[in-house]
């Protein structure tokens, strides 16, 4: 990653390091998982927010996702991904199944409405490192229409059916646009490491 | 493969297909190397759009944490057979007098799920057999290509099984639990949620807990072949 220390508010590390950390983990280390979520709880906090919104959700979320990583390190398979990946696709599972759970309790309820304002949104606000940067410009490569998709299956949690449904769009056209949107992203951060 | 199949693979790496969808798409993983690939890139660029969304959390988060991982039982890296026993037959038998015993010991084994929206990884009453001090934890596979770790504990007299691992099933079919003593099972219930898991009464020596695939609403005798059989006694 190119270096840019004006920009850099938190330490971005190898994921040599979060793979490591989760070896030591597997072997019941609490000392390295104590570092682990040191390393990537505002990750999956900071995902578990966007997705649920309500902070004390998301703090819930958050606990769900340390403690299942706790319990699977072993099973962890460095061959399958970087750990720092594995662990973003538990907290994006569980976010999601949580932000589910809680609109089929509300199914009455339309569609919609505005998200929730939380009190404290301006004083946590995301941390702007040179990952957020990245990640923005690579958005900007996609379409309208593939980010719309990506955004509001990845950062809502609405199924492709239900993107479908809200942007008006053929099930298939948002399927494809979903993958052709994650494919350009992926392509632009290779290039951008 | 199909081209149509293959493009699910964006939807499944950004969680976006049903249940039911995700399950036939992992199923066309297995055989598919190419799109395992591309999911595992596609799930790593959603990762880094994810933590690009990086928010500290509150200080308090931690500490929490750390004290329900300390008591929090670890998975162990291979999965081991320990105290599986052989399917039983499943013959159905006229209710005898052995019987008649096995329903007043299983009348006490109903299970117990917490219904609301708990946010641990367990039910609570699950989690509890878990945490025992004296709790004899082991995992097994199931013959549906799932794992169950159970556990048991003298002390509470409770036993409890983790069913998060076990593959979903469709909208009409359930998981049900069974306590067999001899040859006839007898209903310990519906599992109503795999997140959660289920804990009931450790049976008697010599009862088997079994797990069937049932349709929807469970069944008064099982209707499959158990995916696994469990002797509490020798977890």
């Amino acid at each position: 990653m190119p270096p840019e220390p004006g920009l850099r508010l938190v330490p971005s590390h190898e994921s040599a390091d979060i793979d490591a950390l989760v070896g030591q983990v597997a072997r019941g280390d609490s000392q390295a998982f104590g570092q682990l979520y040191d390393e990537v709880s505002a990750s999956v906090y900071g995902l578990a927010r966007r997705v649920v919104r309500d902070p004390a959700r998301a703090e819930d979320v958050t606990q769900e996702v340390f403690l299942e990583v706790w319990r699977k390190a072993a099973r962890f398979d460095r061959a399958l991904g970087k750990g720092k990946t594995w662990i973003m696709t538990i907290a994006h599972r569980r976010a999601v199944d949580a932000v589910r759970r809680s609109e089929s309790q509300k199914r009455q309820d339309h569609h919609g409405a505005p998200d929730e304002v939380s009190h404290d949104e301006p004083a946590d606000a995301v941390i702007r490192d040179e990952e957020h940067g990245a990640v923005r410009e690579c958005l900007e490569t996609l379409t309208d229409l593939q980010l719309e998709s990506v955004r509001l299956a990845y950062f809502n949690g609405y199924t492709y059916g239900e993107v479908a449904t809200l942007l008006e769009k053929p099930l298939p056209t948002i399927k494809t646009r979903m993958r052709d949107g994650l494919i350009r992203l992926r392509d632009c951060l290779e290039g951008a490491r | 493969m199909s081209t149509d199949l293959h493009t699910l693979s964006g939807a499944y790496a950004v969680d976006a297909l049903s249940p039911e969808e995700a399950e036939e798409f992992r199923k066309h993983l297995d055989g598919c190397p190419a799109c395992r690939e591309e999911v595992r890139e596609l799930r790593e660029a959603a990762a880094r759009m994810g933590a690009s969304e990086a928010v500290t959390p509150p200080a308090h988060l931690k500490a929490n944490i750390m004290l329900a991982a300390d008591r929090l039982p670890q998975l162990p890296p291979k999965v081991r057979h320990i105290g599986t026993a052989k399917p039983s037959r499943w013959t159905p038998r006229i209710l005898g007098a052995a019987a008649a015993v096995v329903l007043i010991v299983a009348a006490g084994i109903g299970i117990s799920q917490l219904p609301q929206d708990d946010d641990n990884l367990r039910a609570a009453p699950v989690a509890q057999v878990f945490d025992a001090p004296d709790a004899a934890t082991v995992t097994v596979q199931t013959s549906n290509g799932g794992e169950l770790t159970v556990a048991t504990s003298e002390e509470r007299g409770e036993m409890a099984v983790d069913t998060d691992e076990l593959p979903p099933l469709t909208d009409d079919q359930v998981y049900q639990l069974w306590a067999i003593a001899g040859d006839d099972p007898v209903s310990a219930g519906v599992l109503e949620d795999v997140d959660k898991g289920a804990a009931m009464e450790l049976p008697a020596a010599g009862t088997q807990v079994a797990i069937t695939i049932e349709p929807a609403g469970g069944s008064e005798q099982p209707t499959t072949e158990p995916i696994i059989v469990v002797d509490p006694s020798a977890v």
